[in-house]
């Protein structure tokens, strides 16, 4: 494992709403090497989107973060003061954002929003500004004759490669990318992954992907974490992960995915739905929907994330007694 | 390119509708008017008949179509027709004098209206949250469902009347020559109360459409984008938020400035000020059917045309519009 | 879903004070006979003092008799009646006193009853216009939105062109050429001017909803046209309709105001807009009357205000990101 390049510990954060606080991130932790892919994986609504946008310190409006350190270059992120934070976002941590579709300023040329993010940066003249926006572009593939394009005159898989481009552009060292290729059908998919992959060889920045489309990560994680309900239930290497998962909720994802060659066999799936964040469940948050809750599992504060191998982690207190 | 020519296609339809209605709005309501005039003027000298017969196009033994030609011919040529209740001045001579005091008064207030409604609607929804901002939301939205000639009745009670700071009615003192700059001191002093009618009146709907629009583009995810990038908070003010917010305003401002000059007319009649509104009042009580049409005529045209300027603003400000994918 | 909206813009605060004051003012209207003082028109006041009982005098006139067992009385009886009539005359242009809380107008009428009366016409014509462009404009919406192809392009085109030409203008042009006076005219003016702003905002409703899942999966199990249309698209479109339905109501109080002031339209009827159409022929503003032109005004704008509050609150329900947070 790399030098440790972004701790959080015990992160939480969410949104305050008239009828009281909904947490969103409720608890987590984990570490990140200096290089590595981290893929963070679960369903609609627990807490993914939040946990980054926490860890880009982006939560605006009635949605905060709680308590918890986000230890980053030396300095918790988490504690410091916005002035403090805006010099190293964008330069040493960006984001790549969900839809591309909304994410792009429609009346301003892709030029500009690119430049624009090097001036609020860095010292430099119009010139070269043009020259690192036009080698991004240049490097997602995109012909430097687009710079004055407007966002509705790229297609959906250019846009997104734009805010890579954008992301990219102070050659940050880490990268979060939330949902990036949601909006996006499987070929262009494909494409986005693979240059994402390409650039990080070249590049050598470290990656949190986020995603509820596990089989995208599976491939190209070096780690995988798995958020439900605000908290990390299981952690450890893809691999590990999808060849033998230790977490109920782990196995009903990994049940889901239909293979493409064998016989056809009736799907599994998980039954039921997402908690509300506004009252979640006492004890472990899964145990409306897990096969094997048993009385332990329904009260207390649910159990911790464990060690439970090498670098493999389960939060579950029936962890290793399912096979 | 083709918007424009799309646009451009509009305004020349429009302003032929525009004409055309004139021509057949009188012909087509029920009691005919003229009728009633010719008959409400019996003690004329016959000449005088036939002169009226012919501006009014009463000579019915044309057709109407013919009417309609020669009445078109008349009105691209500037003949409008001959004022009945200022008989016999030309309805243009009437429209040459009133035009420049209404050109200005509006023209000015509209101007005002839309750049500090503009203003004021940005900051209100960028501190949504302070006490001003709502205030100021609550205050307008009253103060815009007062009528706009109420609304001067009451300056004028309060500043006038009462405080004696600025006169009753008319656009500049008379008896002082025109063109010095006692003048023009006047024409500011005469026209305060007027203006501030009109402005106030009109504030509240630039204010409110604003504030609205950008709360919308407030919450979307470019601007989330923007502040993580890390750029001034002016440029995500004006290039991210405001450039986006006021596209809607430019679009709806032909619209609205059609509600801003049907208000600035009644503002003019309540003040007396001698522009086309006053004008409109003057020729309603005295049954001036000439007169009437050509300010309505006048008023549709100018309308249309700043309509148009605003598709042109449009056109220049999205890029989306330019290339036809709205 | 219907009941929930309803339920909503009581609890908003902003609405709840609108619906108060709009309440009361159709309050006001409904009752105003036993409100108002005296009847709008009259100005004078006639009291009768009886100064002598009534007296039944009976007066014999005729006697027949036609046989022995009839008799035939003929009588006339009058009523002899002495009363007093005092006629008090409401003084003219009065200011307000006990007698006359918002004193008198030119013609000695009590103006604080021309105002209670006055709520019934302009309430009613606000209220009536604003029903009647709203009907008129969601039916076209409908037309055009949800048949698309040459209806839409004809009602789009229609509703462009009278978009441009300015309102009050066209009102004023049209009005000055009706020489029927009356109410009905200016319904139907208003009305007639009126239904272009909104027909172009409902449409756009109906085209965003018409292409939402729900509708495409009506459309696609074959339910019929009116099916869709009623059962689909319609309850959505309520709370942008209503907020419609305010808007132009407040235009056609604002609309009647200013044609009446003008004098066009019915000068006789008593209504917001033509007491302040005598008190402007009156002189009422140089003779420093407030209490003649205020009170109309002030009513007209507590009414739009009502109006601008509910639809606020309309607008917070409908779009949640202008809600408080």
């Amino acid at each position: 494992m790399s030098e440790t390049m972004l701790e959080v510990k015990d992160l939480r954060a969410g949104y305050g709403t008239v009828k009281g606080f909904v947490r969103a991130v409720d608890g987590v932790s984990f570490t990140l090497g200096r290089g590595d892919f981290l893929g963070i994986a679960g369903e609609s609504g627990c807490g993914k989107s939040t946990l980054a946008y926490a860890i880009m310190r982006l939560l605006r409006d009635n949605a905060r973060i709680e308590s918890g350190s986000i230890r980053f270059k030396d300095k918790d992120f988490a504690s410091m003061a916005m002035a403090e934070v805006e010099p190293h976002r964008w330069a040493d941590m960006a984001m790549v954002f969900q839809s591309a579709m909304n994410a792009l300023n429609p009346v301003l040329s892709i030029g500009e929003q690119l430049t624009d993010a090097v001036h609020a940066h860095r010292n430099v003249s119009q010139a070269d500004a043009e020259a690192m926006a036009v080698d991004m572009l240049r490097l997602v593939d995109i012909n430097a004759d687009r710079l004055g394009s407007y966002p509705h005159q790229l297609s959906g898989g250019m846009k997104q490669r734009v805010m890579i481009a954008m992301a990219l552009i102070l050659k940050p060292e880490l990268l979060i990318m939330d949902e990036p290729t949601t909006a996006l059908d499987v070929v262009v998919q494909r494409s986005i992954i693979e240059k994402i992959e390409d650039l990080r060889r070249q590049l050598g920045f470290s990656v949190i992907f986020i995603t509820h489309d596990l089989s995208l990560l599976v491939e190209i994680s070096d780690a995988l974490a798995i958020m439900y309900a605000g908290r990390i239930v299981e952690y450890g290497a893809a691999g590990d992960l999808f060849s033998d998962p230790r977490h109920p909720y782990t196995k009903g994802l990994m049940n889901s995915f239909p293979s493409l060659s064998g016989p056809i066999v009736r799907m599994g799936g998980i039954e039921g739905r997402a908690p509300d964040l506004l009252s979640p469940p006492p004890g472990c948050r899964f145990w409306p929907r897990c096969p094997y809750a048993t009385d332990q599992c329904k009260s207390g504060d649910g159990p911790a994330l464990r060690e439970v191998g090498a670098g493999r982690s389960c939060a579950c207190v029936l962890e290793g007694s399912l096979r | 390119m083709k918007y424009f020519l799309r646009k451009l296609g509009m305004l020349v339809f429009t302003l032929f509708i525009s004409v055309s209605l004139n021509f057949f709005l009188p012909r087509l309501m029920p009691g005919d008017p003229a009728r009633a005039l010719l008959d409400k003027m019996e003690n004329l000298q016959p000449e005088q008949l036939d002169t009226i017969r012919a501006a009014f196009g009463l000579d019915t033994s044309d057709s109407v179509l013919v009417q309609y030609g020669h009445y078109l011919r008349n009105t691209i040529s500037g003949n409008l027709g001959i004022s009945f209740s200022r008989f016999p001045t030309p309805v243009s001579e009437v429209m040459r004098v009133a035009v420049p005091w209404s050109v200005g008064l509006m023209g000015l207030c509209t101007i005002i209206s839309f750049m500090l409604g503009t203003i004021i609607g940005i900051a209100a929804a960028w501190r949504r949250e302070t006490k001003l901002a709502s205030l100021t939301v609550g205050f307008f939205s009253f103060v815009r469902s007062f009528p706009y000639f109420w609304l001067g009745l009451v300056f004028i009670y309060f500043f006038a009347f009462k405080l004696r700071l600025f006169p009753i009615g008319g656009a500049y003192a008379v008896g002082t020559p025109r063109g010095t700059l006692a003048w023009w001191l006047s024409v500011v002093r005469y026209g305060t109360l007027p203006a501030l009618t009109i402005i106030i009146s009109s504030l509240g709907a630039w204010i409110l459409t604003m504030r609205n629009n950008m709360i919308n583009v407030l919450a979307e995810d470019y601007i989330t984008v923007a502040l993580a990038k890390g750029l001034p908070i002016q440029r995500i003010k004006s290039l991210y938020a405001a450039k986006n917010a006021i596209l809607p305003s430019v679009t709806g401002f032909a619209m609205s400035l059609g509600f801003v000059i049907g208000g600035g007319l009644v503002t003019e009649m309540v003040f007396g000020y001698p522009g086309i509104g006053f004008m409109l009042y003057q020729a309603v009580n005295g049954k001036d059917y000439p007169l009437m049409q050509a300010i309505f005529l006048f008023i549709a045209v100018a309308v249309l045309i700043a309509n148009f300027l605003a598709d042109i603003a449009v056109m220049l400000l999205d890029p989306r519009v330019r290339d036809g994918a709205k | 879903m219907i009941k929930d909206f309803f339920k909503t813009l009581i609890s908003n605060r902003k609405s709840l004070v609108g619906l108060c004051i709009l309440g009361a003012f159709i309050l006001v209207a409904i009752f105003a006979p036993l409100l108002a003082p005296y009847p709008p028109k009259i100005d004078r006041l006639e009291t009768i003092v009886n100064t002598v009982d009534p007296a039944l005098d009976e007066e014999l006139i005729s006697e027949e008799y036609p046989s022995d067992s009839q008799d035939v009385l003929t009588y006339r009886s009058t009523v002899t009646r002495e009363y007093v009539k005092t006629i008090d005359y409401f003084p003219l242009r009065a200011r307000p006193s006990s007698a006359h809380p918002l004193g008198t107008n030119h013609a000695g009428n009590d103006l604080l009853s021309q105002v209670i009366w006055g709520t019934r016409i302009s309430l009613t014509i606000g209220l009536a216009t604003g029903l009647f462009v709203t009907i008129l404009s969601l039916t076209l919406a409908l037309l055009s939105g949800y048949l698309g192809g040459v209806v839409d392009d004809v009602i789009t085109f229609l509703t462009n062109v009278m978009l441009v030409i300015p309102g009050l203008p066209l009102m004023i042009v049209i009005a000055a050429y009706v020489t029927m006076k009356g109410v009905m005219p200016i319904v139907l003016i208003l009305g007639l001017t009126g239904w272009p702003w909104p027909t172009r905002l409902l449409r756009s409703q109906v085209l965003t909803l018409k292409s939402r899942d729900f509708v495409r999966v009506s459309r696609s199990l074959g339910e019929r046209t009116l099916f869709v249309v009623f059962r689909e698209i319609l309850p959505n479109m309520i709370s942008i309709a209503m907020a419609e339905f305010f808007a132009a109501s407040m235009a056609a109080i604002l609309g009647e105001a200013t044609l009446e002031f003008i004098g066009l339209g019915n000068v006789t009827v008593v209504s917001w807009g033509t007491i302040l159409f005598w008190a402007q022929a009156n002189g009422a503003l140089l003779a420093g009357s407030w209490w003649w032109f205020l009170p109309p005004g002030i009513c007209i704008a507590l009414v739009g205000t009502s109006f601008v509050l509910i639809n606020f609150a309309i607008d917070e329900i409908s779009n949640p990101r202008l809600r408080k947070r």
